[in-house]
């Protein structure tokens, strides 16, 4: 499908703006990994953190840097770059709220970070009350958020005026696709946002003594799980629009694709309880509702899998492939653009298994708290997500510097994600294994008092170090990579690839582009999956809780 | 005549160029793993609870 809108190139203002957000999202990349490394090290009980800095500061940094920072900044700035590109450039009032936007993100962080250095904010990424930071660390994430929604608001003013000049036309996909997670983003952060501002903020500044802890976690995992809807919806961007065109063959259904977006927006949110199987004062009879619509998510992911098998394979016998299988060999191997996203995509095989294991309500119990979990979103977020954000990097960077992805850099990424994967192996691999026989997430080394069975964890813990290291090697080299396309590749014109529908596809049918439906769903089904389990948290709660600062 | 034709049928397999029988069997492997992954947990589960 053409749209008279589409852009060749993205304009240059919205490039810049675009590339601001890359600028934090891989300064986090280096900060957030460095960290990473530092824990596993740690973990391994073969090394201690210099100067009296505690585990639990650095897993706090690489928990924020990585799962809020880098991602949201990455997110904001793909969507911009692809809304610009396919719905045509932002107007000055558009791009001067992504600016805005940008502002206030980066100003939170740099606060929050500072927080966490000054080691008054220790409290992990999922900030849990009872544990208490310091409130300038809660006002800087809600400056996070803010600025995000604000960001978002330019994709969502640019979407509005290209439904206004195309009366009765679907939206360009990336466009469209931009939005849904857009839209989801800002009924998520509704939830953490209240917890950090109504509750942790007033209580960390004193204004009240106690917070309610299981309103609280139940608010954050509200937003918690579409969270990471919100990380996977720009990979499957790129898988489902960009990668057809890499490969050099169609997408293989446009109102397929729309259809799953709107999936994920109705059925990511009224989920949150599946992280909260295990805990007390939610009736089980509402936990098992909200893993029932956690079961619903995976139609989607399915559906997803089966239109990328159906598009390579569909490529693959245009060029004459036969057999079973033989579509594999005419795929493009040597494309960085094409491989490091489809090793996202194997990787979110074990990533979707363990992640239904994880929801199964009862189920839950054999892996609840273990590193099992650490293990699983390392393949969701850290290898499936990541590695589709770097395979994006690899041409919408130079695309956006006016430099070209160069033989030696594609083959420099190609070996990236191969490093990528072999750290990950031994990391989420041993993190699994060790979490089946009981190792604890989050905590740092111990011996436990030479109890029988953390003595089976520390081989695997040996195992996560080295698989941490190499991961580390891995992030040294996407760095040089990222400050080759930005500041040295040769001048040039790189492709943007936007996919397109078979030729024979027909028009997607306009019933996605009806916001009231679907927020109005979205919106009942969160009412109907919340509305009485906070009825009740509140009514019937314990005393509340003081703060802690056991850092 | 029908009883040449039948014999004379030559074998040529044909494989449509839009077939989509590789997805089929992907998505297969992929619902196996699925339940693998699943039934190998449920027993540890079973087997500790």
């Amino acid at each position: 499908m053409f749209y008279p809108s589409a852009k060749l190139k993205v304009d240059r203002r919205d490039g810049k703006l675009a590339m601001a957000h890359f600028f934090v999202a891989f300064t986090a990349l280096a900060i957030g990994g460095l960290a990473g490394l530092l824990q596993t090290l740690v973990r391994s009980g073969k090394f201690e953190l210099p100067a009296g800095i505690g585990y639990y500061q650095i897993l706090t940094v690489h928990g924020v840097v990585l799962g809020l920072v880098l991602t949201t900044f990455f997110i904001m700035g793909f969507q911009i770059a692809a809304t610009s590109k396919t719905s045509g450039t932002l107007t000055n009032k558009q791009r001067l709220a992504g600016w805005i936007g940008f502002w206030l993100m980066t100003a939170g962080t740099v606060l929050a970070a500072i927080m966490i250095l000054l080691n008054e904010a220790t409290v992990l990424y999922t900030f849990y009350a009872p544990l208490q930071a310091h409130a300038l660390y809660y006002i800087g994430l809600t400056l996070v958020i803010v600025g995000s929604w604000i960001d978002g608001a330019a994709i969502i003013m640019k979407y509005a005026e290209w439904r206004r000049k195309n009366p009765g036309q679907p939206s360009p996909l990336l466009t469209f696709m931009s939005l849904v997670n857009t839209m989801m983003w800002i009924v998520a952060t509704i939830g953490v946002a209240s917890t950090v501002l109504f509750q942790l903020l007033p209580w960390s500044l004193g204004l009240v003594e106690t917070v309610n802890i299981a309103v609280s976690r139940t608010l954050f995992w509200y937003f918690g799980h579409p969270l990471v809807y919100f990380w996977l919806l720009p990979a499957y961007m790129a898988w489902y629009v960009v990668i057809p065109k890499v490969i050099g063959g169609k997408i293989f259904s446009d109102s397929l694709a729309r259809l799953s977006f709107i999936l994920f927006l109705l059925f990511s949110i009224p989920v949150g309880f599946h992280h909260q199987l295990m805990e007390p004062g939610i009736d089980p009879a509402w936990k098992f509702l909200q893993v029932i619509l956690t079961f619903l998510v995976v139609i989607p992911s399915l559906m997803t899998a089966f239109s990328l098998f159906a598009t390579f394979e569909s490529f693959g016998r245009s060029k004459g492939a036969r057999g079973l299988f033989g579509w594999v060999k005419k795929l493009p191997w040597g494309d960085a653009r094409f491989t490091v996203p489809f090793i996202g995509m194997v990787a979110f095989i074990p990533a979707g298994a363990g992640g239904i294991v994880n929801a199964s309500h009862q189920m839950n119990q054999v892996v609840h708290n273990t590193i099992w979990v650490t293990g699983h979103f390392h393949l969701t977020v850290a290898t499936s997500v990541v590695l589709t954000f770097f395979g994006v990097s690899y041409w919408l960077i130079p695309h956006l510097t006016g430099r070209t992805l160069t033989k030696a850099m594609n083959k420099l990424g190609i070996i990236q994600a191969v490093i990528w994967v072999i750290g990950m192996t031994f990391m989420s691999g041993s993190m699994h294994a060790a979490g089946l026989l009981g190792a604890p997430r989050r905590s740092s080394y111990s011996e436990y008092g030479g109890a029988a069975q953390a003595l089976e964890w520390i081989p695997y813990q040996v195992a996560q170090a080295i698989g941490g290291s190499i991961l580390f090697l891995g992030i040294i080299l996407m760095l040089y990579i990222f400050i080759n396309l930005a500041f040295f590749a040769p001048k040039g014109e790189q492709e943007f690839p936007v996919g397109e529908p078979a030729d024979d596809a027909e028009k997607a049918p306009m019933v996605f582009e009806n916001w009231k439906l679907w927020l109005g769903i979205t919106v009942v089904l969160i009412l109907f999956a919340y509305t009485i389990p906070f009825i009740d948290l509140i009514q019937n709660a314990p005393p509340g809780a003081k703060g802690y600062k056991l850092w | 005549m029908a009883k040449t034709e039948l014999s004379q049928k030559t074998k040529t397999e044909i494989e449509d160029s839009s077939s989509l029988k590789g997805t089929l069997a992907s998505v297969f492997l992929l619902g196996f793993f699925l339940i693998i992954t699943w039934v190998g947990v449920y027993s540890l589960f079973i087997s500790r609870f």
